[in-house]
């Protein structure tokens, strides 16, 4: 059926008419080996300390939404000022399915997959037809839309309080092995949305995302279907961020709303990218990992860590190199890799 | 019926004039400095809490902490927003959008934080302390107050825009900004001009709002939200698209609230939003004009 | 192999292109000159897609074009160069080339590496292998001029639609670029739509030359035909050189 070859530096697969290299470069593995096995390796350290446990985990899952929103930004060549709208709607699929219905976390999944496909569909057209700016807002606009939608049907949604007691992923006796099962699981999770981003981003679709990225017209005459990419684009990274909704739901238990979906949530997501400079595919785990840490910081501080956070984020945007940003602390010299520029002002 | 229509009728003329001081700062700066101010919800606050502070605590009369207001915002608007934020981050736009909402975010926080709900803060700008009874509603005197203050301020407005040099100066650089630089316009100076402008509205309408609608230190989210949409309604940064989008808002806010379940206000005015930009994809005054 | 009949294309109230006819057969190469602002970019523009005419019909090779979507119009065989030049600014040379190679007809089933192989073939084509992996951002303008033509080369046109290739370009360079272009006529046996401002470049390649002005068309025939008619020559540089050659 699928024939595999072993070159010297390659892998070949051919089946039929198609086929697929994938280049071997133990040079470039070297340094991203070390960093798995590091974040593999850090609960053991930690252990003893579970809030810090968990602050890891919401530090790899503020990467998980991080990183379909690079790649959505990279697709449809405009930025998203809304991502957190997929993780609202994945989490209420997510719970109310879970509450009312009894359906199962599998049941579920695959619910929020059908449910996020769905509205991301019917909101796509506006990649195309809305200019840049437009775009940007409507997308500002959509999730404050929901929250009031929450808000409006509250007996369902339950407004401030939020969903409770939905059913775990995983559920162990010892509470411990809880929370350690839950960072590895969200470890997972956001390491396989890096890959995936990291696959399409170094194929044939990701060149041609980038040339859309640069300039939809030429890329229009090169004879790339640009809507077409544009709706994918738009749909497949709000299908995983809705994922992470689900994932939230089922191993954090309460789901509000008023968490996720206003503008504070949205800073902070947005912050990331930015953070993560022009490469911010992989930059988003180094900038959501400081966020996190500087979150849990400052709840230390007491109620006026609600203003500190902001103004920390603007000192972190002002001040950190926003060219390569923290990736650009480490860099690689491969010059063939293309680093998108982010526009959001676009016709 | 009847009277469905007339409740109808007046919410839209009067909301659609509170609507007109909200969208007018908005629109000013997205048609002169070509800039979304995702900070603008700000004024809002700062307006409120900076009366109150001067009020409370440096116990100033009403007019003097007003004015005092205005120089504060001023200084802020001008020095924090276009120093700090808009003229350093010109081309990346991804960060001025950003840190201008973390502004926002952070000055609502603050304002939380040192005036919890429980401090009780309201402004004594009611001008008419009185109810109108017309067609079988209620309505407050204040409340017609601001609709016509709405749209005094916005006929000033106009005509400053249409009839004045300084206005057609202004319209120039909306227009083209290198052709106003070739005919020696000071850009800079215009900047400022507009950024002041575009503080007044929103001041003006907080101060004849506060009885009515209250004071609350996330009060700048959804008057930003509405403001957006009336800007993306009638084409960003066109002053007579603003108007025209204003009242349709308020129609269709008034229309929801009436006719439907006054719930749904926000969500059928976005739905409305986003047909519109189906046919038009500018809005309905689209171009790049400030008038 | 093109047939433009009777195009016509408003902006407002400006008639950019009005009943513009003619047609090119199979190889030759059509020369589309005449002063600024008489709607040649914006006759290329209609050919492409970019635009769709508001009266008139565009026919390639029998297929009616006038109302297709760019790459639609690209993937039945017609490409184009840009008179300024608009490389993908942050994608190395190699990679532009690859965005066509990709895309220009169908080769779905190439692989990565194929692709990348065919895309240094049309760069070395044109000179460009050195720079392969330069950032298109840090190209001259001669290199850019080239990049342009191996993206629209690598998309395997029949019909090449360049707009003023020779802008900017001094003498020598300009004689590189001329080669080239001939070179890969003869080579890839495509047919060649030219819009150009340097005469001297016009009169040696194109076998017949089409003039616009204001939008409409206003001679047709052989370039030495053109050069002497007085018509011409009042439109170019008004009426009194016309009197006085």
């Amino acid at each position: 059926m699928v024939k595999l070859e072993l070159r010297r530096d390659r892998i070949v697969a051919r089946w039929g008419d198609w086929k697929s290299e994938w280049v071997i470069e133990p040079r470039y593995w070297r340094n991203p080996t070390i960093a798995i096995t590091a974040l593999f390796l850090l609960p053991l350290l930690v252990q003893s300390y579970p809030h810090i446990l968990t602050m890891i985990t919401t530090a790899n899952l503020y990467a998980a939404i991080a990183i379909p929103l690079a790649l959505q930004i990279l697709g449809t060549a405009r930025v998203n000022f809304g991502p957190q709208l997929y993780l609202g709607i994945g989490g209420y699929t997510a719970a109310l399915l879970n509450l009312h219905w009894g359906w199962s976390p599998s049941l579920t999944f695959l619910a929020v997959i059908v449910v996020c496909g769905v509205i991301a569909l019917l909101i796509s057209p506006t990649t195309w037809i809305a200019k840049g700016l437009y775009f940007s807002l409507i997308t500002l606009i959509l999730p404050l839309t929901f929250l009031d939608v929450t808000f409006i049907w509250g007996d369902i949604f339950r407004g401030e309080v939020g969903l409770v007691g939905m059913s775990p992923l995983l559920n162990f006796t010892k509470v411990s092995w809880n929370y350690l099962a839950y960072y590895y699981l969200s470890l997972i999770l956001m390491l396989l949305y890096l890959l995936v981003s990291d696959r399409i981003v170094r194929s044939r679709l990701g060149v041609n995302l980038a040339a859309i990225n640069e300039n939809e017209d030429v890329a229009r005459m090169m004879g790339v279907n640009v809507d077409r990419y544009k709706v994918v684009c738009y749909v497949f990274p709000s299908i995983l961020t809705g994922i992470v909704g689900w994932f939230i739901v089922h191993t954090f238990r309460t789901f509000a709303g008023v968490t996720y979906l206003p503008l504070e949530f949205m800073t902070k997501v947005l912050i990331i990218v930015i953070v993560g400079g022009r490469a911010f595919l992989y930059g988003a785990i180094p900038g959501a990992y400081l966020i996190s840490i500087v979150e849990d910081s400052l709840r230390a501080v007491g109620p006026s860590n609600y203003f500190l956070f902001p103004l920390v984020l603007i000192l972190l945007i002002v001040f950190l190199p926003r060219g390569e940003g923290l990736w650009g602390l480490y860099r690689k010299r491969r010059p063939r890799d293309y680093f998108p520029k982010l526009h959001v002002r676009r016709e | 019926m009847k009277e469905i229509l007339i409740h109808i009728a007046l919410y839209t003329v009067l909301w659609g004039s509170i609507y007109l001081l909200i969208s007018l700062g908005f629109s000013l700066i997205c048609g002169v400095l070509r800039i979304f101010h995702l900070g603008y919800g700000v004024t809002f606050v700062l307006a409120a809490y900076l009366v109150w502070t001067f009020m409370e605590h440096a116990h100033l009369g009403l007019l003097p902490s007003i004015l005092l207001m205005v120089l504060v915002q001023i200084g802020f608007a001008l020095i924090v927003f276009y120093k700090g934020i808009f003229e350093r981050y010109l081309e990346e736009e991804e960060v001025l959008l950003s840190l201008s909402l973390l502004v926002f975010v952070a000055i609502a926080h603050l304002a939380n934080y040192l005036f919890p709900v429980t401090a009780g803060v309201s402004l004594p700008t009611t001008v008419v302390d009185d109810v109108l009874t017309v067609g079988g509603s209620t309505i407050a005197y204040q409340m017609i107050v601001a609709a016509a203050v709405g749209v005094l301020v916005t006929v000033l407005y106009v005509l400053f825009f249409l009839k004045t040099r300084i206005g057609l100066i202004i319209r120039a650089v909306s227009q083209n900004l290198l052709a106003a630089r070739l005919m020696g316009v000071n850009v800079n100076g215009m900047y400022y001009l507009a950024m002041v402008l575009s503080i007044l509205p929103p001041t003006i309408c907080l101060l004849v709002i506060a009885p009515f609608w209250g004071v609350d230190p996330f009060m700048g989210s959804p008057l930003l939200m509405t403001a957006m949409l009336i800007a993306i309604l009638g084409g960003l940064g066109n002053l007579k698209g603003s108007i025209v989008a204003s009242y349709l808002i308020g129609f269709i806010h008034a229309t929801v609230s009436f006719l439907f379940v006054s719930r749904f206000m926000g969500l059928a005015a976005l739905i409305v939003t986003l047909v519109v930009m189906i046919y038009r994809r500018g809005g309905i005054f689209a171009g790049e004009t400030l008038w | 192999m093109l047939e433009i009949t009777s195009v016509t294309k408003t902006f407002g109230g400006l008639a950019a292109v009005s009943e513009v006819s003619f047609s090119v057969k199979k190889g030759e190469v059509v020369g589309l000159i005449g002063p600024n602002g008489a709607g040649k970019t914006t006759l290329l523009n209609l050919i492409c897609g970019i635009y769709k005419p508001d009266a008139g019909s565009i026919r390639f090779e029998g297929t009616e074009i006038a109302g297709l979507p760019p790459n639609r119009i690209c993937r039945l065989g017609i490409s184009r160069t840009y008179q300024i030049p608009q490389p993908f600014e942050a994608m190395t040379a190699l990679n532009g080339v690859l965005v066509s190679v990709l895309n220009g007809k169908k080769r779905r089933r190439m692989s990565l590496s194929d692709a990348v192989f065919e895309a240094s073939y049309y760069l070395e084509f044109v000179g460009l292998f050195s720079k392969r992996d330069t950032l298109a951002r840090n190209l001259n303008l001669y290199e850019l001029r080239m990049l342009e033509l191996a993206r629209a080369l690598a998309t395997t046109p029949k019909l090449l639609l360049l707009d003023e290739t020779m802008a900017g370009l001094n003498p020598a360079e300009a004689e590189r670029a001329l080669e080239m272009i001939w070179n890969a006529q003869e080579q890839f046996d495509f047919t060649i739509l030219w819009i150009e401002h340097v005469m001297k470049i016009i009169m040696k390649a194109a076998q017949r030359v089409v003039v616009l002005q204001y939008g409409k068309k206003i001679a047709e025939g052989p370039p030495e035909e053109i050069q002497g008619d007085p018509k011409i020559i009042e439109a170019y540089l008004g009426a009194r050189y016309a009197q006085h050659p």
